[in-house]
């Protein structure tokens, strides 16, 4: 037992400093906004140096940190992370210093403050926990504050988008508690002890078949609805439009990756089989979802909306690239969150960054910002080319690679997933041209552009975005190991096997041709084999006839 | 009294001429010492004319501490030589009794400084709030100790009794004399019903002790007979009476929104504990071997209750029609362990009785201070904006809230854990499912609550600020802050808490 | 070898970066002169690579020059890596060639706009991508380019964003060639699931064993791809809409280079189009069909630009009729002079806009040539070089097209010899109406048609210059030798372009360049064929002159403004917008509102809240029990032990 490691850390000194906020009296804003962003910055650092002192080599979970929590029940505060979490741990660690900065609460810093605190540690616990029980709790522990920040920060309709967001989720996790307690019990044979911990749990695999489904689809069911799928979706456009900005960016940015990381994280470790029998069903409404939600996006009026809705389409090609069972689909997966999680969080903070100005997200409000706000329309584009997923900016990256991974295991789903990828450019190019292009009048025309804090703040977004575009290899090199023994894992006890070209490119092609001309040769052979022994037959019968008819 | 306690216990084995057998009082310490206490307050306030006003409180605390220390050495010494009964078998020192002793004696110190600073908002300066609830606190030890139907009984009508009084004491407040008249009438219908139970499992068993009943129930082959059933049906009807289950809950609402706030903290902590310790003894230790016979029953019983209490607890407009409700929706939880009847169930149930009994008391506590001089201002809208006005009791409130909603990192969350995996343990998983689904519906009210607190819209907030400010006396304040931190630290801390159940639940 | 390649690239994007770090501090016309200086340089590093090739034998002039690994999971990879060879060099050769003329014409055309710097921004960017697109050695790879010069054309489209005309535009552009990219990335799925990589020697290398569908499927769908970029029909809508950019950028992008990536593709993957069989008869038909329907419509063109942007769709349609009759290499050539002499074409209609005051219409010109004689002299040679007049470019590259296209198929043949007389017909009605004829500019109010087209300048000179082209306040006067030079240069490549591959034995360099590269895929014409070279040269040439005549007796000696001009013809895209708005547009939209706002928010959202409300309502209803009343209670109470009871005796059978 590994007592303390960097990754405590990484998730208690949030919560330090909210509690150390939380003591702090409410009208020393300045030393309040200080306190969050210093907690803030130091895991994003922590974070990051995370990434360089990870091992790209080992496919195992690093930096393990252990020590039990309930006897009773095998429960321990179990921590490690390997390449699926990594980069989620670092997006984390980078989105929540940004949105601290970025976005300004214009009530109650102190709360504000505290509960993005509370918020970045439940996100980092539930991207780190490898103890069953510890995520679902963090996994919980994210609504709260989540809540009181759209509920204490938000819009009009706030008080309706928080409690719909919180209880909507709190449906989902209803499933997953029972399945995931049906799981632990169940996989409990005999003498082994209750344990939460999945690397044993994946290894036990003691669930019967069909029961292994149920709890499957029991724990789906609360990542469906946070990721979101088709049809559970409906929470997110209003959660995005009513959150204030800072909300909206780590709601997109990080919430929603809780959702696909759980699907890969336990739906694929924990239960291959049943991943592998029911992947069609999840292909199919991710599909849906990366239509459906473009159209919807195509349509909105209110800004906010529209990138809500552009998220729905994103996050289905991240389910896409999950249960495309494939080691592209699912390293594509992987990055996509991360680029979506730049992109998207990149594009709330601009929509903010514009509410700021002019107190409105209808898009019919705005016109030719271009002409009064030029840099803000120079990032913009960029932020909308990689949503777009234009190639040599992070968004295609992951797209193509979960796009090419699904299409040799599903071809035609892949096929109607790529038709999406028009509509991206369709209704984001759409609304570029209502909000900037065009002669602005009136308040348009008049607004200031982009200040240096904001400039500073947008800056390592784009930074990252054009780098994972360009040079993503680094990030892969991490994400891959862990990824081909997770297929590997899958494929043992899934009893499933993936395409050989996606394990071995041209090599798998010719090794599959040579398989396939060797098994035809035999089963020529065989055929021979046939004729000449139904050939003999013949013979043997009509000697029979002959003697028979000669006796 | 005990001389009464004697005469019962002696019926059933009364073939002998008369004997008296011994009676180890050590057995019994800590309800003795609440009786004792309860009558030193009689005779005290009756004797002395002027005393400084908070001596009631301070000598109650006293006794509640005495007997929680004394609960405290009957576990260790327990621990020592095991469990063993007294009083001619008609008591019984286990693990579970002295758990309900412990939990028993920290609620009345709890219930008596909430009575307290209530009492003196009230400006009543009498002792009969601490006589009262002392003595039905040891009616509250006598159903979790006793080894005796008869015992149980006894228990629960000493109990209750004084609770019928305590509803209704605040004379100043009509629906106060209301809540007492239902809640009496009611729950003598109740006792009377559950007599009756005991009279047909004497008929069918010849026993009301409990240790001779599960002994001929183990011996004969089929056990079940109808008579023995219906004598089952029947004590489930009293108990579920007690612990407020549906279909036998409909007094509660009335009578919790009428008493006063401290009397229904105390109803809700203590009482329902009370009628929970009896009925799942007489349930997990005795009618055990029926199991397959009242699982399904209990099935029923505890989908009702978790149903009606999430679903109607979400229309209603009193905070203290809303906690009814949800304590209602609580005692499905507990019925859940119940119904899985495997050991994970039992200590399930118990430590989620513990932690209930401290965050509904907190509840109940801001319940009283928000309800204002007459206990009147119970109304939802009270607490509008109360996080700009008080934000600490706002926060202590929310954290209390919450935790009954089961949010993880409190004990809520792993009451509620404990209970479900019980029942995955013995298979009911639609039970389980049912159950978590309730809780959502149910996180919907107490959100709703938060919402009020937090999220009202600022114009409220200034025309609630400029009503009279809040005080909050000291005896509330402490109260406040040890059932929140018992709720926060034991979350993230859980293991003694668990354990201390667990332990509970072997020493039987 | 070789390592001068890397330059060719890299300097744009050095440019690119330069322009960017600096902003507008770079200024005008310092912007101008570094991005031209970045792709001046880099045509100097295509040449000298060039030089380096031709100095090895003709067999080993392919090099493979390796960057970084881009994209790597499981089986797949891709590296980003450079190809040289014959075709990517002949190719980054104009392409930096031209560039550089345009960029230089640019500083003149563009000055004193105020987004002067973020101009040469995109213009670096562009010759970037091209760069890579021409340069890369995998699918993936050019696909980056090709992606890259797609979103250059959608800045540069719509560089004056005030007019909502040139938002729409650019935003078509992107959406439309969308489409054709989709068709690009299935093909590149079905190559990585059937040959197992997408580096192109591998995959050719790796071609047998994979069916032939699969082969004819990746080969049209790639066409697909072709077809968006090259505006092809039915793709081609976009193109002319794309003239609301500046006209260099009509020149650059959308004459000379971006537009012919397809083809070249095309010739890329000419081993894959040899296995291919059926698909190239596809291609062949449609470049035919594309070819004829574009001239037509160029027919009734009356904006100056739009007649050169109908042209261009048809000139490319040429260039894919080779490459369906197998001659790569005559699209090559017909790539190359074309490049030459519709640039040119272009930057003199700029000239002529920009010595109109941005006058567009071309029934409003007239005599020009008078008042800007070197833009009307090099106009002149791009209009014979295009109407196949030997001994200019266009004559010999043309011919060498038609031959292959007879060698297909005699009505091929006849559809691309029908197109040279329209081709002749439309251009030679521009000339006369343009640079000869009456000053139509001078009176006051016109007759005869208006022009169909908004002023396309600057937004801001426009303003200063209201009403546009009226009256006389305002003479045409030739553009400054900036924005001349280059066309002189461009005039002179038009003219003798032809020499690249004249049609006798040793003259043909371009062909003997290019063979190793096609060598396994040009089509060797059939035995005789060759020998009707002569013939058929000769009809061309005739209908070429058919088409001058008809023209010039119509504009000039009839001196009539119009003639086959039908409205349809003249409406967007020839009428092709109005349909895919009906097929397309109009029913999206009815589907995606129903979708959003019915569905979306009524149905799907409608459920969630359906279920908070039953729920409430479930409440408000079991409320009704606790009416309060005693009775009511112990009723209650009664009624469930009656029920526990029965369920007691039920179960023991009594």
């Amino acid at each position: 037992m590994e007592g303390f490691s960097i990754l405590t850390a990484i998730v208690l000194v949030p919560v330090i400093g909210a509690a150390a906020v939380a003591l702090i009296p409410r009208s020393r804003e300045d030393v309040i906004k200080a306190v969050g962003l210093t907690a803030a910055v130091f895991v994003g650092v922590a974070a990051i140096s995370l990434a360089f002192a990870f091992d790209s080599h080992s496919a195992e979970y690093q930096f393990v940190s252990e020590a039990s929590w309930i006897e009773e029940f095998g429960v321990s505060w179990l921590l490690g992370v390997d390449g699926i979490s990594l980069f989620l741990v670092v997006l984390t660690g980078i989105l929540f210093p940004i949105a601290l900065v970025g976005t300004d609460p214009h009530r109650d810093v102190k709360g504000y403050t505290a509960w993005m605190l509370l918020l970045e540690a439940g996100c980092l616990g539930s991207f780190l926990a490898l103890d069953l029980l510890l995520f679902f709790l963090f996994f919980e522990l994210t609504l709260l504050p989540m809540y009181f920040i759209i509920g204490g920060w938000g819009y009009e309709k706030r008080v309706y988008a928080s409690l719909k967001f919180f209880l909507f989720t709190l449906f989902g996790s209803a499933f997953m508690l029972v399945g995931m307690v049906a799981l632990v019990f169940l996989s409990a044979k005999g003498s082994d002890p209750l344990t939460f911990d999945i690397r044993v749990l994946a290894e036990r695999g003691a669930l019967a078949e069909d029961t292994a489904r149920w709890v499957f689809l029991a724990f789906t069911m609360a990542f469906a609805v946070k990721v979101p799928l088709f049809p559970v979706h409906t929470w997110l456009p209003d959660a995005h439009t009513q959150a204030p900005t800072a909300g909206s960016v780590i709601l997109a940015g990080v919430l929603l990756k809780l959702g696909t990381y759980g699907l890969v994280r336990f739906g694929l470790t924990l239960f291959p089989k049943a991943a592998v029998d029911l992947a069609p069903v999840l292909l199919t409404l991710a599909v849906i979802g990366i239509i459906y939600g473009a159209v919807c996006a195509t349509m909105q009026t209110d800004l906010k909306r529209l990138v809500a809705y552009s998220s729905v389409a994103h996050l289905g090609f991240i389910v896409l690239g999950t249960f495309a069972l494939t080691t592209q689909g699912l390293s594509g997966g992987v990055l996509q969150m991360v680029n979506h999680g730049l992109s998207t969080g990149a594009l709330f903070l601009l929509v903010g960054m514009i509410y700021e100005r002019r107190h409105t997200r209808e898009i019919s409000e705005l016109h030719g910002l271009q002409r009064s706000m030029p840099v803000m329309a120079v990032v913009f584009t960029v932020v909308m080319f990689s949503s777009i997923g234009l190639p040599g900016l992070n968004g295609f990256v992951g797209e193509f690679l979960i796009l090419i991974g699904s299409f040799v295991t599903r071809r035609w789903w892949a096929v109607v997933a790529t038709a999406g990828v028009i509509l991206a450019a369709l209704y984001l190019l759409w609304a570029y041209q209502r909000v900037f292009h065009g002669t602005p009048e009136g308040e348009n025309a008049t607004l200031p552009d982009m200040t240096l804090r904001e400039r500073a703040v947008m800056a390592p977004l784009l930074v990252l975005i054009v780098f994972l575009g360009v040079y993503p290899q680094p990030v892969l090199d991490r994400i891959n190991p862990t990824v081909e023994k997770l297929m590997e894992h899958v494929e043992e006890k899934g009893r499933y096997e993936q395409p050989a070209v996606a394990v071995n490119g041209v090599e798998g092609v010719r090794e599959e041709r040579e398989k396939k001309e060797v098994e035809e040769k035999e089963a020529k052979e065989q055929e021979t084999e046939r004729r000449l022994s139904e050939f003999k037959k013949a013979e043997d019968e009509a000697r029979e006839k002959a003697r028979s008819g000669g006796g | 009294m005990n001389g009464l306690l004697l005469a019962q216990g002696e019926q059933p084995g009364a073939l002998p001429p008369l004997e008296l057998p011994h009676v180890e009082y050590s057995a019994m310490a800590p309800h003795l010492i609440l009786i004792s206490g309860a009558l030193v307050l009689l005779v005290w306030a009756a004797m002395t004319r002027r005393r400084p006003p908070w001596a009631w409180a301070a000598f109650t605390v006293v006794v509640g501490v005495a007997s929680l220390v004394a609960s405290w050495l009957m576990w260790l010494e327990l621990g020592r030589n095991g469990p063993r009964t007294a009083v001619a078998d008609a008591v019984v020192v286990d693990g579970y009794s002295v758990f309900f002793m412990v939990l028993v004696s920290a609620i009345v110190v709890l219930a008596a400084l909430m009575g307290h600073a209530y009492l003196e908002r009230e400006d009543d300066r009498g002792p009969e709030f601490y006589v009262l609830m002392l003595l039905s606190s040891s009616g509250a030890m006598f159903m979790a100790s006793a080894n005796d139907l008869v015992i149980t009984f006894l228990g629960l009508e000493i109990l209750s009794i004084a609770l019928y009084v305590l509803a209704g004491f605040n004379n100043r407040r009509m629906e106060s004399k209301e809540a007492a008249i239902k809640y009496f009438v009611l729950g003598a219908f109740s006792s009377a019903v559950f007599l009756y139970g005991v009279a047909l499992v004497y008929g069918a068993t010849g026993s009301t002790n409990l240790g001779e009943i599960a002994g001929y129930l183990q011996s004969t082959v089929s056990p079940a007979n109808g008579i023995l059933l219906a004598g089952v049906a029947l004590l489930l009807v009293g108990f579920g009476f007690k612990v407020a289950a549906v279909p036998f809950h409909t007094w509660t609402p009335d009578v919790y929104q009428g008493a006063p706030s401290p009397v229904t903290g105390f109803m809700a902590a203590g009482a329902k504990a009370a009628g929970f310790a009896g009925l799942l003894r007489v349930f997990f230790s005795t009618f055990d071997t029926l199991k397959l016979d009242w699982q399904p029953i209990v099935w029923v019983l505890a989908v009702a209750t978790l149903l009606v209490g999430s679903v109607l607890a979400i229309v209603q407009e009193d905070i203290k029609r809303v906690l009814a409700y949800s304590s209602i929706s609580h005692a499905g939880f507990v019925l859940i362990g119940l119904q899985a009847a495997n050991d994970k169930g039992l200590a399930g149930s118990l430590y989620y009785l513990l932690t209930y009994a401290f965050m509904v008391l907190g509840s109940f506590t801001v319940v009283t201070l928000v309800g204002r001089k007459g206990d009147a201002r119970h109304d939802l809208n009270a607490y509008r904006g109360l996080s700009s006005r008080r934000p600490a009791l706002a926060l202590a409130f929310t954290v209390l809230l919450l935790a009954q909603a089961g949010i993880p990192f409190t004990t809520g969350f792993l009451a509620k854990f404990y209970v479900i995996s019980a029942a995955v343990e013995g298979r009911s998983y639609s039970l389980a499912l049912i159950a978590m689904l309730s809780s959502v519906v149910a996180a919907f009210f107490y959100l709703r609550v938060t919402v009020l607190m937090y999220m009202s819209s600022d114009e409220e907030e200034a025309e609630e600020a400029r009503t009279e400010p809040l005080p909050i006396p000291r005896s509330l304040a402490a109260v406040l802050i040890f059932s929140v931190a018992f709720t926060v630290v034991f979350g993230l801390l859980p293991a003694p808490v668990i354990d201390f159940a667990r332990d509970a639940t072997l020493l039987l | 070898m070789a390592d001068l390649a890397y330059l060719i690239p890299a300097l744009p994007l050095a440019g690119f970066l330069a322009l960017v770090v600096l902003g507008r501090r770079a200024g005008d016309p310092g912007a101008g002169w570094l991005a031209t200086t970045a792709i001046g340089l880099a045509f100097l590093a295509t040449l000298a690579t060039f030089f380096e090739l031709l100095g090895q034998d003709s067999h080993h002039r392919e090099v493979t020059k390796p960057l970084f690994t881009w994209i790597a999971a499981g089986g797949f990879e891709v590296k980003a890596a450079l190809l040289v060879d014959q075709l990517s060099i002949t190719m980054a050769l104009f392409v930096t060639g031209v560039g550089t003329l345009i960029h230089l014409y640019s500083v003149g055309y563009m000055k004193g706009d105020e987004h002067f710097p973020r101009f040469f921004v995109y213009l670096n960017l562009f010759a970037f991508s091209m760069l890579v697109l021409v340069l890369s050695d995998s699918f993936l790879f050019t696909f980056l380019g090709w992606e890259g010069v797609g979103a250059c054309s959608y800045l540069l489209i719509s560089f004056w964003f005030e007019r909502d005309t040139a938002a729409t535009a650019g935003k078509k552009a992107f959406v439309v060639n969308r489409v054709g990219d989709f068709g690009f990335m299935i093909a590149m799925f079905l190559l990585f699931s059937t040959v197992g990589t997408l580096t192109y020697n591998e995959v050719f290398e790796g071609l047998e064993g994979v069916s032939h569908a699969a082969i004819v499927a990746i080969a049209l769908l790639l066409f697909v791809g072709a077809c968006g970029k090259s505006a092809q029909l039915p793709l081609f809508v976009w193109l002319p809409d794309a003239m609301e950019g500046p006209s260099p950028v009509s020149a650059l992008i959308h004459a000379a280079t971006m537009v012919t990536a397809g083809v070249y593709l095309m010739a890329r993957v000419s081993p894959l189009l040899a296995e291919a069989g059926g698909a190239l008869t596809v291609i062949a038909v449609v470049g035919a069909v594309t070819a004829l329907v574009a001239a037509v419509i160029a027919c009734a063109q009356n904006d100056i630009k739009r007649v050169l942007a109908y042209s261009t769709i048809s000139q490319l349609g040429y260039m894919f009729l080779a490459v369906g009759s197998g001659a790569y290499i005559a699209a090559v050539f017909h790539m190359v002079t074309h490049a030459f002499f519709k640039a040119l074409l272009f930057l003199g209609a700029g000239s002529v806009m920009h010595g109109m005051n941005d006058e567009l219409d071309m029934k409003r010109m007239g005599a020009l040539r008078r008042w800007m004689p070197i833009t009307g002299a090099t106009f002149i040679v791009g209009w014979l070089a295009i109407a196949g007049v030997p001994p200019f470019s266009g004559f010999w590259s043309k011919d060498d097209v038609l031959l292959a296209a007879y060698d297909k198929s005699p009505v091929l043949w006849a559809v691309g010899l029908f197109t040279a007389l329209l081709t002749a017909y439309y251009m030679g009605r521009q000339v006369f109406l343009v640079f000869f004829g009456d000053e139509r500019w001078r009176r006051e109010e016109q007759e005869g048609v208006h022009g169909n087209e908004p002023s396309r300048g600057r937004p801001e000179e426009r303003s200063e210059a209201e009403p546009p082209a009226e009256g006389s306040h305002s003479e045409p006067h030739e553009s400054p030798r900036l924005m001349t030079v280059p066309m002189i240069v461009l005039a002179a490549l038009a003219a003798l372009g032809g020499l690249l591959n004249l049609p006798f034995g040793k003259l043909k360099f371009l062909e003997h360049w290019l063979e190793p590269v096609f060598e396994e895929a040009e089509h060797k014409l059939a035995p005789g064929v060759e020998d009707l070279r002569l013939v058929l040269a000769l009809v061309a040439i005739a209908a070429g002159a058919g088409g001058i005549a008809l023209a010039y007796a119509i504009f000039m000696r009839a001196k009539r403004l119009n003639a086959f001009e039908p409205a349809v013809l003249q409406r967007g895209s020839g009428g092709f917008d109005d349909l895919y708005s009906f097929l397309v547009e109009r029913p999206g939209r009815v589907i995606a509102n129903f979708t959003a706002f019915v569905f979306d928010a009524r149905i799907v959202d409608g459920l969630v809240n359906g279920a908070a409300s039953v729920v409430r309502m479930g409440g408000s209803q079991l409320r009704k029990v606790q009416t309060g009343y005693v009775r009511n209670y112990a009723l209650g109470v009664t009624f469930g032990a009656a029920l526990l009871l029965g369920y007691a005796l039920l179960r023991m059978g009594v």
